[in-house]
């Protein structure tokens, strides 16, 4: 709760300061703005660390393979990070290069998982009476 | 790392508008071209510092 309004106050702060100086210098404001994203994402650092940190000791449990786990880590990272930089894309007036970025992060998702489909596949296929 | 960096830019960018202001009003554009660059090269830095540490967090915590 203690960082929720540390994120709020950072936001508004952004905010008003690029409000400030957008009509002096309209490129400081894409800087500020930039700033505050990075500022609050580093705010939320803390958290996924824990709750991937959870995530792992109930993977543990579970006797699948740790590498399965691993890819999937990845791709939220993949995505949390193209979010990122396609939002920027955005509020900077480059919305189609935004677009290209998530396209870029679909496909390198898709690379990622194309392990975790072929062992489903190779499941099924033990499964199935050839 | 806070929201001091905030105001810092906004600062600096206040900064060299009335520094470009001041050099362009007595004549003297070049200059004051060069103190807009100056600017924008100094808080350039500051947000790419930042951004690197961004991902060099987001590295660890995602193991890539």
């Amino acid at each position: 709760m203690d960082s929720l309004y540390k994120i709020v106050g950072i936001a508004l702060v952004t905010v008003i300061a690029t409000l400030i100086v957008r009509p002096v210098r309209p490129d400081f404001a894409v800087f500020i703005s930039v700033v505050g994203g990075v500022i609050i994402l580093f705010l939320l650092a803390g958290y996924i660390a824990d709750i991937f940190d959870i995530f792992s000791k109930i993977f543990t449990f579970t006797n699948v393979n740790a590498s399965l786990y691993k890819i999937i880590l990845k791709i939220i990272g993949v995505g949390y990070l193209v979010e990122f930089t396609a939002s920027l894309c955005a509020d900077t007036g480059n919305g189609s290069l935004g677009d290209k970025v998530l396209l870029g992060g679909k496909i390198v998702i898709l690379v990622m998982a194309l392990p975790i489909i072929t062992s489903i596949l190779e499941i099924v296929m033990e499964l199935l009476p050839v | 790392m806070e929201v001091e960096i905030i105001f810092k830019i906004a600062s600096i960018g206040i900064l060299t508008a009335v520094v470009s202001q001041i050099l362009k009003n007595s004549g003297k554009e070049d200059i004051s071209t060069l103190a807009t660059l100056a600017g924008v090269v100094v808080v350039l830095v500051m947000v790419i510092n930042l951004i690197a540490d961004l991902f060099d967090t987001i590295k660890t915590i995602f193991n890539f």
